[in-house]
């Protein structure tokens, strides 16, 4: 492959990035490919030195944060022409409510998540608490001396506590499943604004 | 190794590569390939995360008709390798202390 070949193939790979940041790039590979050949490599080896060219691509899509594609993504192609303004504007009414709607149920189903977890964790704290106050009226009604309530809170003091354990185990899991729900949903939108790596 | 110490041990590499005169991309690789290899696009992350963060600057030299970026380093570059090497040397004491507790077992 030459340099130019090498270039383009760059070019095309990395569409969907910021202008400015895709000819910085290419610059940068472009003398990297030109002080290889002044060293006395053939254009071929200097290009081959640098490496694979879908390797390169892909390395660059993972290092470039998804602010960035989603500013170019929402950056008008062409100067907006001013029929699509006005209707725009006269559109609003319509747009405007269907977009908020949108945001709404996205973020109403992360809720739902979270609120799932939260529920979880509350059911850890009532068991924690469950156990808590087992041991305590059983301490308290020891003083009392009725040993069979004794015998019956220490009992559902130590299920509580029993309970406890395997819930806290239980909510961690399913923390961390959100958690990486969430990743999955950020790296899907990603290859959705930028598609998946074209060959 | 873990990434977050490889990452800081990559920008200090740079930052020295460009220490004692100003340096372009293809020597800076050059210079650090005894010591690690590394991408073109790895160093295009550092040298740009570290333009921003002030550690470098970058200018344009006219070199045999065509322009070859130059990397400068600027005072706070010049700190984080001294911040770098007063790290180190904690390190290494605590990696000695490791390695005796290995050795007494």
């Amino acid at each position: 492959m030459n340099k130019q070949e090498f270039l383009e193939q760059l070019r095309q790979g990395l569409r969907g990035l910021p202008r400015e940041d895709i000819e910085e790039r290419l610059t940068f590979y472009s003398e990297m490919i030109d002080d290889r050949m002044e060293e006395g490599l053939s254009e071929t080896e200097a290009v081959a030195e640098i490496g694979d060219v879908r390797e390169i691509i892909s390395q660059i899509r993972e290092d470039v944060p998804l602010t960035k594609i989603v500013k170019e993504k929402i950056k008008p192609k062409s100067p907006v022409k001013p029929w699509v303004i006005v209707l725009l504007i006269i559109g609003f009414p319509l747009w405007f409510p269907i977009l908020i709607a949108a945001i709404a149920i996205i973020l109403a189903v992360y809720i739902v998540f979270w609120s799932v977890i939260i529920s979880l964790w509350a059911v850890f704290a009532s068991f924690i608490a469950g156990a808590f106050s087992g041991v305590c009226s059983a301490v308290y009604f020891l003083i009392c001396g009725k040993a069979v309530t004794v015998l019956s809170m220490l009992a559902v003091g130590l299920l509580c506590a029993g309970l406890a354990i395997f819930m806290f185990f239980a909510c961690l899991a399913a923390t961390k499943g959100v958690i990486w729900l969430t990743k999955k949903a950020a790296i899907g939108l990603k290859h959705m604004l930028i598609g998946k790596e074209t060959a | 190794m873990d990434i977050q110490l490889k990452r800081g041990l990559l920008d200090v590499c740079v930052l020295a590569a460009i220490k004692d005169k100003d340096s372009y991309g293809y020597r800076i690789i050059k210079d650090m390939k005894p010591y690690l290899s590394l991408s073109e696009s790895t160093l295009y992350t550092i040298l740009k995360r570290l333009e921003t963060a002030g550690m470098l600057t970058v200018h344009s030299v006219e070199h045999d008709g065509r322009l070859r970026k130059y990397y400068h380093i600027t005072d706070s570059g010049l700190r984080r390798i001294e911040e770098f090497k007063e790290d180190w040397k904690e390190i290494l004491s605590i990696y000695r202390f490791v390695v005796k507790e290995e050795d007494n077992e």
